[in-house]
């Protein structure tokens, strides 16, 4: 009783100085004048997993790739940036939709965020969509795979900047079954992003000519998957498509590589990042094909960056953190050209435009369902590292159009 | 039920009578060495005292009753002696060495044998586990062979669980446990409850046996032949209080009256 | 049917896996009437240490099979003598906390130290590949693990029934009251004993770490279904954890190859059934500590 009455008076003081904040802000000068910033100042708000099972793979890392591309973007513009003071904040919303929707809440009222980047765990980062359209701020959705993002909860503010779970299907099933892996089984993990890949393999194997036997629905988390690999082995398959991800991942491959069917079933996965082949051993992986958005050793331009990368983390960058770099880089820059911070404007900034940096190769921002459309690629698990993190070959780029198909037809921005 | 126990009972007195008599016949005065000595001894159970300043002592080979209603506090008395009910004030000294601060195995290892109400026999020890599990603690302990030739029914048995024997046979196995262990005080709470009349006669033959040993016996009885056929003197209490102390004459004298006073 | 033999002997290989991984549950429980929550905690710094042991020493898997226990019992004295033996007195519901809290606290140790995504760890030499019996084939690191544990449980078991140590332990399991009246200083017992159930989980993490991903929640999912089986089994015995812990592998075998959504339902359905039916599981005793 006598807690509810204290926490009455505090949410009652917090409204009050907000609402006073809020005044004080309106009614103030703007100082300097000059500046079209709110606030004088842009903030970038970091929303993803500091802890979980996404830490490794973008985490906070990640915010050292979004202060790479300020370190850039002053570099760049030097006295005639628009954006002189720029903030970035983070928050660990620990994989849970409800944490990231207050979170989000809190970075777009109380920190004064202009926009907010990544928020893996695609539950998450429609919470987070649903609130930028709210507020009319922005969010740049990198971590999160739900096509529904570019779909049926597609907003004016939100952007999906480096994969989708359609993507990861036509790149994978596409590719593996036109290359004459026709037999597929799929084991995927009974929850959203299992099911939704599930869905998308199965129409992109069937759709490039092959066939899925069986999909197999396997308890999210699981340990032991050695009689789901006998059962998806049933039928003679010439291809199992894991759509696990993380530590059921991992499981699944080590059990995979134990069992008889090892060398005679070709082994895809639906969505791996190179932080799962390095905890779990590149040998482990070996031969396994999948989709990958982005490899640091690509080319010399992925190279380069990864060096500066690895400079100040002692690490290899994974996909997520280069798009986290693009998407704050792109942003900067889309301030830039609007001179201002204003979240209207620097969406008809972004719009339409064509992007060829580090991360994106013939991106372009659809502007029919902010899908940042660019090519990927179908990455082969190399049977040993020359180096640390050297994991990967680049079997194919994968086009931009191939990859990414027609806009969602179910997106409408109204 | 009870009933019958006292008929078989009765019969055994009758036995019996020419060897108590053999035995420390003593009045409502303590032996002249005394073996345990409980000196003004309370105890609780949290807020609810069940026990005043109760004082008593045994002698070597003297067998002493507790006599008293359902909670009149006689099993907490034992238990407070054996150190399992702890929240207790007063001494409690064996053969002069003060106890109350020692917990129950060491206790157990000074002396004192415990045979529980309910025979506390293992379940997943056989017999022969059951009889070995407590530690040696003194040289007139009963080697096995003794134990066994003693009670035949437990050689016969040693390597069944302790609880598939018939009630009586786990009373006789609790007594063996701390006969063998070589306890000098037996502790026995009802050791008649429940059991067959040739039983209870056969527990009576024990407890002379070990008795002639020297061995002190503190006996809880509610049925009060048993315990004026085994016992030299008597404590009754009432209300967690020692009401009177007496000879086993007296205790015959008045057993009429005492009977009313229980409720028996 | 050759399917059939398939299923059940690959229940039969998890099964006994679970049978070791819950036997320390069950040692703990049923001595010092803790229900160690951490349990699981203690699995995956089994096969956290196991691998690196072998990233940072180049220690291989069969020395650490060995050293990983010790270790694991070094730390279970630790946290008995330090943490659960201060709570031992009150209900036990306090140690569930305590192991509770103490899980998180270990998780996320293992999290700062050694990141989420996990560790690398590979089928030690002469274990990888399989053995094929006409259409029936299991992988041969499965075999060695289920029988390895086996071995582990049948030893525990004539440590338990055979000797004046397991005579002890079977005494205080059963009353640890009654026992101290029979001249044994139970208190004097239950840390070795509390460290040897520990080192127990840190086993069968080492024996996870080939085939399973090491990571700081690996246990966190893992120790659900060990509940499962020590409570089919009845809490604190031992032959019931064993026994539970095969019937889970079974049944979660042939969920998976004919219900496969409902693979991990089927185990807690079974442990409802087992609790109805026989509160104190399968082998427990009637009365409750």
């Amino acid at each position: 009783m006598r807690s509810r009455t204290v926490q009455g008076t505090v949410a009652i003081a917090a409204t009050a100085s907000l609402a006073l904040a809020a005044c004080g802000g309106a009614g103030g000068p703007q100082s300097g004048g000059s500046s079209k910033l709110t606030d004088d100042k842009v903030v970038i708000g970091l929303l993803n997993d500091q802890s979980g099972v996404y830490k490794d793979l973008s985490g906070p890392n990640s915010k050292v790739a979004i202060e790479m591309a300020i370190e850039d973007y002053k570099a760049k513009y030097g006295d005639k940036a628009v954006a002189k003071d720029i903030e970035v904040v983070t928050a660990d919303h620990q994989n849970k939709a409800d944490i990231a929707n207050s979170k989000a809440q809190e970075m777009y009222d109380r920190q004064k965020a202009d926009i907010i980047l990544d928020v893996p765990n695609s539950a998450a980062a429609l919470a987070v969509a649903t609130q930028a359209k709210n507020k009319k701020k922005l969010y740049i959705n990198i971590g999160a795979g739900t096509t529904a993002l570019t779909g049926a909860s597609c907003n004016k503010y939100t952007f999906h900047w480096a994969y989708n779970t359609g993507v990861l299907a036509r790149g994978t099933a596409g590719t593996i079954t036109k290359a004459g892996g026709k037999k597929w089984n799929i084991v995927y993990p009974d929850y959203a992003f299992g099911q939704d890949m599930n869905k998308s393999f199965t129409k992109e194997i069937t759709a490039a000519g092959g066939t899925v036997g069986q999909s197999i629905a396997s308890p999210f988390p699981s340990d032991n998957f050695a009689t789901f690999i006998t059962k998806a082995g049933e039928g003679d398959p010439d291809v199992i498509g894991s759509m696990h991800a993380g530590g059921d991942l991992i499981n699944f491959v080590k059990q995979f590589n134990q069992s008889s069917l090892k060398g005679k079933v070709q082994l895809a996965v639906g969505l791996m990042f190179i932080t799962d082949i390095h905890s779990l051993g590149v040998d482990q992986f070996a031969g396994t094909q999948f989709t990958d958005a982005w490899y640091w050793n690509f080319d010399a331009q992925n190279k380069k960056w990864a060096d500066r990368f690895k400079e100040k983390t002692n690490t290899r960058p994974s996909f997520a953190h280069a798009a986290n770099y693009s998407a704050a880089m792109n942003y900067l820059e889309a301030v830039q050209e609007a001179g201002t911070d204003n979240a209207d404007a620097v969406v008809g900034k972004l719009e339409g435009k064509k992007i060829n940096d580090v991360f994106l190769r013939n991106g372009e921002v659809r502007k029919a369902d902010h899908a940042v459309t660019h090519d990927v690629y179908l990455a082969k698990v190399k049977s040993s590292a020359p180096e640390e993190w050297d994991y990967e070959d680049i079997e194919k780029t994968i086009p931009a159009a191939e990859a990414y198909g027609e806009a969602n037809p179910a997106c409408s921005m109204s | 039920m009870s009933d019958d126990t006292t008929d078989t009972a009765g019969t055994t007195t009758t036995e019996q009578a020419s060897l108590s008599g053999a035995g420390s016949t003593a009045g409502a005065e303590p032996g002249p060495s005394r073996m345990l000595e409980v000196a003004g001894l309370s105890a609780w159970y949290g807020e609810a005292r069940v026990l005043t300043d109760v004082s008593i002592d045994v002698a070597p080979g003297e067998v002493v009753t507790l006599v008293g209603r359902n909670g009149a506090g006689k099993t907490t008395l034992l238990r407070s002696v054996m150190g399992l009910h702890r929240q207790t004030e007063g001494t409690i000294t064996l053969d002069g060495t003060d106890l109350a601060k020692r917990s129950a195995d060491a206790r157990a290892r000074a002396g004192i044998g415990w045979v529980p109400d309910d025979r506390g026999i293992y379940a997943s020890l056989t017999v022969a586990e059951n009889l070995l599990l407590p530690p040696v603690v003194h040289a007139d302990a009963w080697p096995l062979e003794r134990v066994y030739e003693f009670f035949p029914v437990l050689h016969e048995r040693r390597d069944f669980p302790g609880t598939k024997l018939s009630g009586g046979e786990q009373q006789m196995l609790a007594m063996a446990r701390v006969l063998r262990m070589g306890s000098r005080l037996l502790l026995l709470d009802e050791p008649s409850e429940g059991l067959a009349p040739v039983i209870v006669q056969r527990i009576g033959e024990i407890i002379r046996e070990i008795k002639g040993q020297g061995v002190g016996v503190l006996l809880v009885e509610q049925n009060v032949t048993f315990a004026r056929a085994v016992a030299d003197r008597h404590y009754l209490l009432a209300q967690g209080k020692v009401v009177e102390h007496l000879g086993n004459d007296d205790f015959k004298a008045r057993e009429g009256e005492l009977l009313t006073y229980l409720g028996m | 049917m050759s399917e059939f033999i398939q299923y059940t002997l690959q229940g039969l290989a998890a099964g006994g896996f679970y049978a070791l991984s819950a036997l320390g549950l069950a040692v703990i429980f049923g001595v010092l009437g803790v229900v160690n929550f951490s349990h699981g905690a203690c699995y995956m710094l089994g096969a956290v240490l196991s691998a690196v042991l072998l990233a940072e020493l180049n220690v291989g898997f069969w020395a650490a099979l060995v050293i990983v226990p010790i270790l694991m019992f070094g730390f279970g004295v630790l946290m008995e003598r330090l943490l659960v033996r201060w709570l031992l007195e009150l209900d036990p519901l306090y140690n569930f906390l305590l192991t509770f809290g103490l899980t998180l606290v270990i998780v996320e140790a293992v999290k700062q130290r050694y990141g989420v995504s996990g560790l690398p760890y590979q089928v030690p030499a002469g274990l990888g590949g399989q053995v094929t019996v006409g259409s029936v084939n299991l992988s041969v690191y499965a075999i060695f693990a289920c029988l390895f544990s086996v071995v582990v449980c049948v030893a525990v078991g004539l440590l338990l029934t055979k000797t004046r140590i397991g005579m002890i332990v079977r005494a205080a399991t059963e009353s640890p009251d009654r026992t101290r009246a029979l001249g044994i200083n139970v208190g004097l017992w239950v840390t070795p004993v509390f460290g040897f159930g520990i080192a127990l989980a840190g086993l069968a993490g080492v024996l996870a770490a080939p085939t399973r991903a090491i990571t700081a929640e690996m246990g966190s999912n893992f120790i659900i279904i060990l509940f499962a089986v020590v409570v089919i089994g009845g809490l604190g015995s031992i032959l019931g954890a064993v026994v539970a812990g095969f019937l889970v592998g079974l049944v979660e075998a042939y969920g998976i190859a004919y219900a496969p959504t409902y693979a991990q339902i089927v185990i807690f359905v079974l442990m409802a059934i087992v609790v109805l039916v026989r509160p104190s599981g399968l082998f427990g005793r009637e009365e409750v500590a």
